[in-house]
């Protein structure tokens, strides 16, 4: 036997303070009478562990020493219980540690289906976030394309269909004059353009003598989400052109880059 | 006792085993804050912690002609019967009753505070400088009382690694002590 394994193992701490199996204390009675070495170790562990605890100690009630030493004279009042030091304590888990287990195994269930149902709670919330926006935006929409609706038909809109030029043969904008009201508005309808260069923008001109006047310009991408675009007014007109232009718009029409015209 | 009479440890043990009561007043006087101490951290409530001391002493009394002491020190014999007497207690119905609460939030699980006046003196001070698994198989062994066969089966590791570790931090405790 490797005597200093041994004693190294835990087992002589284990003895001492009665964790050892019943068949493992006979054991190490054995070995202890044995090896003088393991007996040493025992005692020294016994020393340090008994010194700890004298000097870290906790003074019981005074009284309580003359209700031991009155115990010890009446020999009627003997306790029942008879606590042998050999005997190690074997602790049964009672009823509570059930009632325990199944509170934890509650608990967790009930943690679960709490977490599921917020869970739920909160896709729940997150969908009616998103179909709330949805809604806004579409009201938004009907109500541009009531007011879009709303212009087209009144009395006074003069209509001017614009065709495509030679460079671009497909393209067709219909142009809406509100000729009636005050302010003459003018309002644009792209059926047909192509979709041009980042850097450039196409830019509408109303032609009054042979003079063009600049109405604005417009992107592409909005008027594919409305019906019609509202631009510049204008007094007086006899035709509508547009070109394309640098972002931003050109103070004069670039003419050979004219992709629609048409007159009222 | 108006002479102080003091005992080597095998002349207090032949004493006893004569019945002399000197020797007994002394024994108490002498040990009892000792094995209060464990007794306390045990079964935690200071009333309960007079009773097992008392229980604890009268079994001393009676049991002494079973003192071995080939097999230990007078002290460490007396330690097991207070920490069986304790161990013992713990078991009883009314204190499972009254203590439940106790055991449910700190006493199987790993008790992260140390409670005052209990946890901090002697051993319960040495194994929280352990490592919490540690702390918490000393705990489950020595101060609750369960067999390395209950611990196994309830944190879910093999017998044998139940055994390997509490030696192992026994072993540290030893060198904590030393």
């Amino acid at each position: 036997m490797n005597v200093k394994e041994y004693i190294s193992s835990g087992v002589v701490e284990s003895y001492v303070l009665g964790l050892l199996s019943e068949p493992e204390k006979q054991e190490f009675e054995a070995i202890c009478a044995q090896y003088p070495e393991v007996l040493a170790a025992r005692t020294a562990f016994e020393l340090a562990l008994e010194e700890q605890l004298m000097q870290d100690a906790i003074q019981p009630p005074s009284h309580l020493k003359q209700q031991v030493l009155e115990r010890l004279s009446s020999p009627g009042q003997e306790s029942k219980d008879v606590y042998e030091e050999d005997r190690a304590p074997v602790r049964r888990i009672g009823v509570w540690k059930w009632v325990a287990a199944a509170s934890l195994l509650l608990l967790a269930g009930a943690a679960y289906l709490a977490f599921t149902a917020n869970s739920r709670y909160e896709n729940l919330r997150a969908e009616n976030e998103g179909l709330r926006k949805q809604l806004n935006e579409s009201s938004g929409q009907l109500a541009q394309l009531q007011s879009e609706v709303d212009a087209l038909a009144k009395p006074g809109m003069k209509l001017a269909s614009l065709k495509g030029t030679v460079i671009a043969p497909e393209a067709q904008v219909t142009i809406f004059w509100d000729t009636t009201s005050a302010s003459k508005d003018v309002y644009l309808m792209v059926n047909n353009l192509p979709q041009p260069a980042s850097d450039k923008q196409y830019q509408l001109w109303a032609l009054l003598d042979g003079q063009p006047i600049d109405l604005g310009v417009f992107d592409t991408n909005l008027t594919q989400r409305r019906l019609m675009v509202k631009m510049k007014n204008v007094q007086n007109a006899q035709a509508f052109a547009i070109t394309l232009e640098p972002k931003g718009g050109s103070v004069n029409p670039t003419l050979d880059s004219m992709y629609v015209m048409g007159s009222l | 006792m108006s002479t102080k009479v003091t005992y080597e440890e095998y002349e207090l043990v032949a004493a006893l085993r004569q019945k002399d009561d000197q020797a007994f007043s002394y024994l108490y006087d002498h040990y009892t804050a000792a094995l209060h101490g464990v007794i306390k951290q045990i079964v935690g409530d200071a009333e309960l912690a007079n009773d097992v001391l008392q229980e604890a002493f009268v079994n001393i009394w009676r049991r002494i002609d079973t003192y071995d002491e080939t097999k230990g020190r007078l002290f460490t014999w007396m330690l097991n019967i207070a920490r069986n007497a304790a161990i013992d207690k713990t078991r009883s119905k009314g204190f499972q009753q009254s203590q439940r609460q106790l055991s449910i939030t700190d006493g199987e699980m790993i008790q992260i505070s140390v409670r005052p006046g209990i946890d901090d003196y002697g051993l319960k001070r040495m194994i929280h400088k352990l490592k919490d698994e540690q702390r918490l198989l000393i705990d489950l062994s020595y101060f609750q009382g369960y067999t390395h066969e209950q611990i196994a089966t309830a944190l879910h590791i093999p017998l044998g690694t139940v055994k390997t570790r509490i030696r192992s931090a026994l072993t540290q405790l030893r060198a904590l002590l030393s």
